[in-house]
């Protein structure tokens, strides 16, 4: 995919020449498209629609056979109940998700200025083996990734829990932070802009900072918006390397719903509070959001 | 060679970058390999577990167990791709021209992927819950309401041997706008004057699509089947929340190295799977990302 | 202020056997304003990156002054840059743009300001110093580029194409502002242009290249009146000059059904039993049925006071181009300057005769020129 996505809206506007006959088809073709894409908005939304309903339904109320009417009684109980079990993983998920998004983020644009704009012998196979790291399954350096935690523990105690989680994101987002900004360097920012700054007395540093920093704001948007969801969004890590009493929302979502005698009204508020910060950042910034989709395709 | 003083200070900028990853993933592979390869015998009994060398591979290969995870794998991934697959294209192609309130359908289809496959999970192990009939709840339930009582199925948990393509329905309800984005993208990336050509030259609609956009999109294609494939097999979050960690139904060797590491107490074991699992990976990216460096570099 | 001088400087881009710039040699006086022209491809740009240390230079070496500048990186050869799309910040403001290299120097803020200003004004840009390059138009971006170069007072100004943005009117008119501005300022200057009109207008000395290898580097008078290759020769003067594959025989050469007569000195040298004679459109004239070269006019071209025509000579063997290799070229017409009151018609057969001492001979193979 080319990173023009990243400089502009992520995907234009069509341009197909509505005055042109025949280009829309027929009012027939065009009422059964609509119909169509309603048709999906409807299933798209379902999970949505139990998860609302369900949410605001009193425990007592709840019944297979109502499953999905709409509540009789408001109630917010249900989310009461998840609110107060879910607000500190819900803290260390922020914690997490914001330093993961700044720290990966600077590294990615360190990275991705080399890789597109000051390369050194080799760097097109270190950024292949970069990429190559984004494409893993973690399971295969899951067992040696604990053990190696459990042993910086003996000598820095305070790497545990979300710290764990911090080092592990920020590491493994490397290649994707990378390909983020050595794409957008390579589109947005003209290889001659950096020769003027040679000529005119810069060395790298002085580069990065005075002249490629201060116009990389749309891919710091992306990179910061990628990495926030995936950390705020794992489980895996989180299940590997930290509890139930030092661990992030997903792992204590899981727990909440993972119960004997699910109480589906603070479940399903739950997935629904643990959710909202990044459907929060999908609307608000939804065209860095894609941005952000799009790079992951490498090309 | 270029001379150093020129390169030297790109190289120091990703050393730092290099030098995590290298550790972090390279080098954690190879523990993880070695791990795989170790003899461990039960610490009570005293019998041989893995027998160490490539004998552990040849076990694990040659399990019951393992075999019917890789079914399940293969399964999950077929229907999954393509669903995923023929749901974003269409969707694409439903709005690729451009329709009113674009952006509305464009949002809701992509929202999906800002949510944790987490959070995801517990709603849709609500809706895909096996039982049927008078206690039936999700969508079992409504079918029953919408008097389409013949739809009821088990889902993930019915006895066929193909019951994972019921794991895929999440999975591609996640990932179908994220393939809509992408061929969306690619669509608007085709200059108009393409199909007024076409038009002049007497191609239908249908012609067009056929001959002159789809061919375009074909690397785009390419992307997201290497994507959407390696997301398959890593799947892990969606089947652990679903069917539980444990479930044999459902396994496939994500959730079974949980099981043999968590379970079983048996570290080789699982190291072996990720290993598997890991090259099972690498097959698909490999060429994928050679190639695409290959043609970066040509350029 | 410096000489510059490159001393058998050569690149060879990796991967490839050919070198972009084949030990390219010349020597710029203090003040000098040269300009480097040449097809595209022809190494003249990649000539002034090596300069500017954008480049490497993977053979010989480069002189700025009496530093050897070869293995310096930009920052430190002290000088200053006018690129083809400006390159302008673009979060920067004109003034920042102007004052960035002054700023790094670790040069004082007022003593940016002052310095700024006074290029400002010499540009004409004092009411956009506050302004984005977005909010600028094209002449202006132009002029802030310029003014980038003009703060720093280099040893050395470069200049890639930095015209070719700019529509034909403005042009011609910042062509003759740059020129006298190097006049006034004296800085040593090498510019970089396809554009041969511009390359005869503006430098004192012009450096024709091809194929990364230097062709000639003379004054433009000089280079017009005595090119030194057949490619020069095509290459420098619009219309081209026509170039013809003609007999030597006894006393001259032939022409049409005469002989032309030409020195013995002249021809001596030449390779084959023939030539290649080249004849400036203006240096052609209209003489008596059966003399010269007999030519169908195609097209008159009327500019008013002159009208070129443009025809076909009969005699097709005689109107080949050929280039310095000798190879055939795509047929040129033959193209001559005539009286625009009394321009001959089209498809009437002219006969046309080179002007007495307005000839240039061209060693057939090598396209070297012939004697004096």
């Amino acid at each position: 995919m080319s990173s023009s996505v990243l400089t502009e809206e992520a995907i234009p506007a069509s341009t197909v020449q509505h005055g042109a006959p025949g280009t829309r088809g027929s009012a027939g073709t065009r009422a059964v498209r609509y119909a169509l894409l309603v048709a999906f908005v409807l299933l798209v939304l379902l999970p949505l629609y139990v998860l609302l309903v369900t949410s605001f339904k009193p425990s007592a109320d709840i019944s297979a056979d109502t499953a999905w009417s709409l509540p009789h009684r408001l109630s917010v109980e249900g989310w009461g109940h998840a609110w107060q079990t879910l607000s500190p993983p819900l803290l260390r998920s922020l914690i997490l998700a914001v330093s993961v998004a700044v720290i990966s983020s600077v590294l990615g644009a360190m990275n991705g200025f080399v890789f597109a704009r000051w390369t050194f012998p080799g760097a097109q196979v270190v950024f292949t083996l970069f990429l190559f790291g984004m494409f893993i399954p973690y399971q295969a350096v899951m067992i040696p990734l604990q053990a190696m935690f459990l042993q910086m523990q003996d000598t820095a105690p305070f790497v545990d829990g979300i710290v764990k989680l911090i080092i592990a994101h920020c590491i493994y987002g490397i290649p994707i932070c990378s390909l983020i900004f050595r794409n957008y360097y390579a589109t947005a920012v003209p290889r001659e802009i950096l020769e003027a700054a040679k000529v005119d007395g810069a060395g790298m540093l002085r580069v990065l900072r005075s002249v490629v920093l201060p116009i990389s704001a749309p891919a710091f948007v992306v990179a910061m918006i990628w990495q926030f969801t995936s950390a705020w969004n794992d489980f895996l890590f989180a299940l590997f390397l930290t509890t139930r009493n030092n661990g992030p929302v997903t792992y204590a979502l899981n727990e909440l719903a993972g119960g004997q005698n699910p109480d589906y009204s603070s479940i399903m508020a739950g997935v629904l509070i643990a959710s909202l910060p990044t459907l929060l950042v999908y609307i608000l910034l939804g065209r860095y959001f894609i941005g952000g989709l799009m790079s992951g395709s490498v090309k | 060679m270029r001379k150093a003083k020129t390169w030297l200070p790109g190289f120091l900028l990703v050393l730092p970058s290099m030098i995590l990853v290298g550790l972090f993933v390279y080098w954690l592979i190879a523990k993880n390999v070695f791990t795989s390869l170790q003899r461990s015998t039960n610490f009570v009994t005293d019998k041989v577990v893995n027998p160490g060398g490539y004998h552990n591979y040849t076990q694990l290969l040659g399990s019951g167990d393992y075999q019917h995870a890789l079914m399940n794998l293969l399964v999950l991934t077929v229907v999954f791709m393509v669903g995923t697959m023929v749901m974003g294209l269409l969707w694409a192609v439903l709005l690729e021209k451009g329709v009113g309130a674009e952006g509305v359908f464009r949002s809701v289809y992509l929202f999906p992927m800002a949510v944790s496959f987490i959070a995801a999970g517990v709603v849709w192990r609500w809706l895909l819950s096996p039982a049927q009939g008078d206690g039936a709840i999700g969508l079992n339930q409504l079918f029953i309401k919408l008097h389409l009582d013949g739809l009821q199925s088990s889902w993930w948990s019915s006895p066929s041997r193909f019951s994972m393509a019921a794991m895929a329905i999440p999975a591609i309800w996640q990932l179908s706008g994220y393939v809509m984005a992408l061929f969306l993208a690619g669509f608007r990336g085709i200059s108009e004057d393409q199909r007024e050509a076409a038009r002049i030259d007497g191609a239908s609609e249908w012609k067009i699509y056929r001959h002159v956009l789809f061919p375009q999109l074909s690397p785009i294609a390419l992307s997201a089947l290497i994507i959407l494939g390696h997301m398959s097999m890593k799947m892990f979050d969606l089947i652990y929340v679903i069917a539980g960690p444990n479930s044999y139904k459902a396994a496939v060797p994500t959730t079974m190295m949980w099981t043999q590491l968590f379970a079983q107490s048996n570290p080789q074991a699982a190291a072996v799977n990720a290993t598997i699992l890991l090259i099972i990976v690498a097959v698909v990216v490999v060429p994928y990302l050679v190639t695409t460096s290959r043609s970066e570099r040509s350029r | 202020m410096a000489t510059v001088k490159f001393d058998e400087a050569s690149r060879i881009y990796p991967g490839n056997d050919k070198p972009s710039v084949d030990r390219l040699n010349i020597d710029i006086a203090d003040g000098e304003f040269l300009v480097l022209v040449g097809p595209s491809g022809c190494g003249k740009s990649t000539s002034l990156r090596m300069l500017a240390g954008l480049e490497e230079v993977n053979d010989g070496k480069i002189w700025i002054g009496d530093r050897d500048v070869t293995n310096l990186s930009p920052k430190d050869r002290d000088v200053a840059m006018v690129f083809q799309n400006y390159a302008l910040y673009p979060h920067m403001t004109v003034a920042d743009n102007m004052g960035f290299a002054l700023k790094i120097a670790g040069v004082e803020k007022s003593e940016i300001r002052k310095r700024v200003e006074e290029a400002a004004k010499i540009l004409d840009l004092e009411p956009y110093l506050e302004r984005k390059p977005k909010a600028l138009s094209g002449g202006q971006r132009q002029r802030v580029a310029m003014g980038r170069a003009i703060v720093r007072s280099p040893q050395v100004f470069l200049m890639d194409e930095p015209l070719s943005n700019l529509d034909a009117k403005l042009r011609v008119q910042t062509r003759t502002q740059i020129a006298s501005l190097q006049r006034r300022l004296g800085v040593t200057t090498v510019y970089v242009t396809h554009d041969q009109i511009e390359a005869m207008t503006m430098g004192d000395r012009v450096a024709v290249l091809k194929d990364g290898i230097l062709q000639q580097c003379d004054t433009p008078r000089h280079m017009y009146d005595r090119p030194n290759n057949v490619f020069v020769a095509g290459f420098i003067g619009s219309p081209a000059m026509n170039l013809l594959e003609v007999k030597v025989v006894d006393g001259g050469v032939r022409l049409g059904n005469g002989t032309y007569p030409v020195g013995r000195d002249h021809l001596k040298e030449a390779s084959g039993d023939s030539v290649t004679m080249g004849v400036r459109p203006e240096d052609l004239t209209l003489t008596s049925a059966g003399q010269g070269i007999p030519v169908v006019v195609d097209v008159v071209e009327e500019l008013g006071a002159d009208a070129y025509i443009y025809g076909t000579a009969s005699d097709a063997k005689q109107h080949q181009d050929v280039d310095e290799s000798g190879a055939d070229l795509p047929e040129r017409p033959f193209i001559a300057r005539v009286d625009g009151r009394r321009p001959p018609q089209k498809g009437e057969t002219v006969y046309l005769a080179p002007k007495e001492g307005h000839v240039h001979m061209f060693d057939s193979e090598s396209g070297k020129r012939l004697g004096d």
